[in-house]
């Protein structure tokens, strides 16, 4: 009888001490079971990879104050001071309605384009479940500003206007690496050139690739459709670097297209790299919170 | 026969204390980065906590992408280049809590030693707070300094005169009886 009681005492003992060490081990694992899908944030540092749209958007309640700058020819050498003499400007002032919509406006001295954007990524990408990639659509309305030339042509005010309408699907890699693609439609209620189509498309690729916590790679590729394309006019093709310090993002770039609206870069690219036809520029993102929302 | 029931008693004991597990999926955690030039708060509200009353193990745990700031950038920079969220998406701290008696009502004051781990860097630490018996749970509350230097946090110098180099935390549950 006595030996059976120590028995049992020694199972018992056995099975509550090893409950004990498990009632210690697991608890961490109460961490564990509130892992849901996580929303894959900064994928691009700038709302723009260099002249094209990234999935970024500004933050609720921010206001994005850009002043791009787009120099003249480098092949134009020393007389223009390989380009620098030349400056073409685009300002423009991007609202963050909530943190996936944002409304913007800009006026570029190239054609004197006013133009209005509406930018809304209606889906994210997700870590853990959920969509692979983010989706961002981006339209944009232009009006060219330039004084009608005196052609016997008669033209209103609604032959200004043309209108770009394109998708933005990002995945984000790796912390480094970032990809998109983006197709792209544009619309030219009156073109320069009779020969020329009015609806025009591009498939569009860009990257970005971060050297470090500030400084990263990007490039971006337009490919101009439908083919075969017009004489004098050629892919846009972009290669640039983003620092970012603080409030600002530098972006430092060089593109063969110097229009920095969507129709310009993407349709009317006149230029080639292998000809010179290169054009330094740079952006500069000052971010200001106008409305505190959280 | 008189052991059996001790045995009996004692297994009661355990497997009674063992139950005694209070959690929260709700807990918050707010810091504060002071400056002459710039204060800069954030919060999460999003942190677990879980106490063990049986082996008096306290832990928390946060998800870093979900402290939220005034400002959008502030978010942007805390994520990707201080914290380096995606890569250490999460802080943790685990300890033993000392001078506490559970049986006592009222605000106690305690001290748990254990381990602080954040960026990728874990620090022993002792960080005193206060505990209370709150009807079936217990409110644990702490306010305590960081460095960012401790976790390889690195500011550089073009933003020392904004950010601190030690931020000041405070911490909230109220855990509930699991």
């Amino acid at each position: 009888m006595r030996k059976t009681k120590k028995a049992l005492a020694c199972v018992l003992m056995g099975v509550f001490s090893s409950s004990f060490c498990w009632a210690q081990d697991d608890l961490m694992d109460f961490f564990g079971e509130d892992e849901g899908p996580t929303v894959v944030t900064s994928a691009f540092k700038a709302g723009r990879i260099i002249n094209v749209q990234s999935p970024e958007t500004s933050g609720e309640g921010e206001m994005n104050f850009i002043i791009a700058h787009r120099f003249g020819r480098l092949s134009d050498g020393w007389y223009d001071l390989f380009g620098l003499d030349n400056a073409q400007m685009r300002m423009g002032l991007d609202y963050g309605i909530t943190d996936r919509i944002q409304v913007g406006v800009a006026r570029s001295t190239f054609g004197k384009t006013l133009e209005g954007n509406l930018k809304w990524r209606f889906l994210e990408q997700m870590k853990g479940g959920g969509s692979p990639v983010s989706l961002t659509g981006y339209s944009v309305v232009m009006r060219d500003g330039l004084r009608l030339p005196n052609d016997g042509i008669e033209r209103k005010g609604v032959h200004r206007m043309s209108y770009v309408h394109q998708l933005v699907v990002t995945r984000k890699w790796s912390p480094e690496f970032s990809l998109a693609v983006i197709p792209s439609l544009v619309h030219r209620n009156l073109v320069d050139q009779p020969d020329r189509p009015n609806d025009v498309s591009t498939m569009g690729v860009g990257f970005r690739y971060k050297l470090n916590r500030r400084m990263s790679v990007n490039g971006e590729y337009h490919y101009l459709l439908p083919r075969p394309i017009e004489d004098g006019l050629h892919n846009s093709l972009s290669l640039g670097l983003d620092i970012e310090t603080g409030g600002h993002v530098f972006q430092l770039h060089v593109t063969n297209s110097r229009g920095m609206f969507e129709r310009a870069f993407l349709a009317e690219t006149p230029g080639r790299w292998q000809d010179g036809d290169l054009y330094f520029g740079f952006n500069i993102n000052r971010v200001f919170q106008v409305r505190e929302t959280r | 026969m008189k052991n059996a029931t001790l045995i009996l008693v004692f297994c009661g004991l355990v497997t009674s204390v063992h139950a005694q597990r209070f959690v929260t999926r709700e807990a918050q955690i707010s810091f504060l980065s002071e400056t002459p030039l710039e204060d800069i708060r954030a919060e999460s509200k999003e942190a677990s906590a879980i106490f063990d009353a049986a082996s008096g193990q306290l832990a928390f745990q946060v998800p870093i992408l979900s402290f939220h700031f005034p400002k959008a950038l502030m978010e942007e920079h805390f994520n990707e280049n201080y914290m380096e969220s995606e890569q250490f998406p999460k802080a943790s701290f685990r300890g033993a809590v000392a001078g506490l008696d559970p049986d006592k009502e009222g605000e106690q004051i305690v001290s748990v030693t254990g381990a602080l781990e954040m960026h990728g860097v874990s620090q022993e630490r002792t960080i005193e707070g206060t505990m209370v018996r709150d009807g079936d749970g217990w409110i644990v509350e702490a306010q305590f300094e960081v460095a960012c230097e401790d976790h390889n946090i690195d500011i550089p110098k073009v933003v020392t005169e904004n950010i601190a180099e030690t931020i000041g935390v405070t911490l909230r549950a109220e855990l509930k009886l699991k």
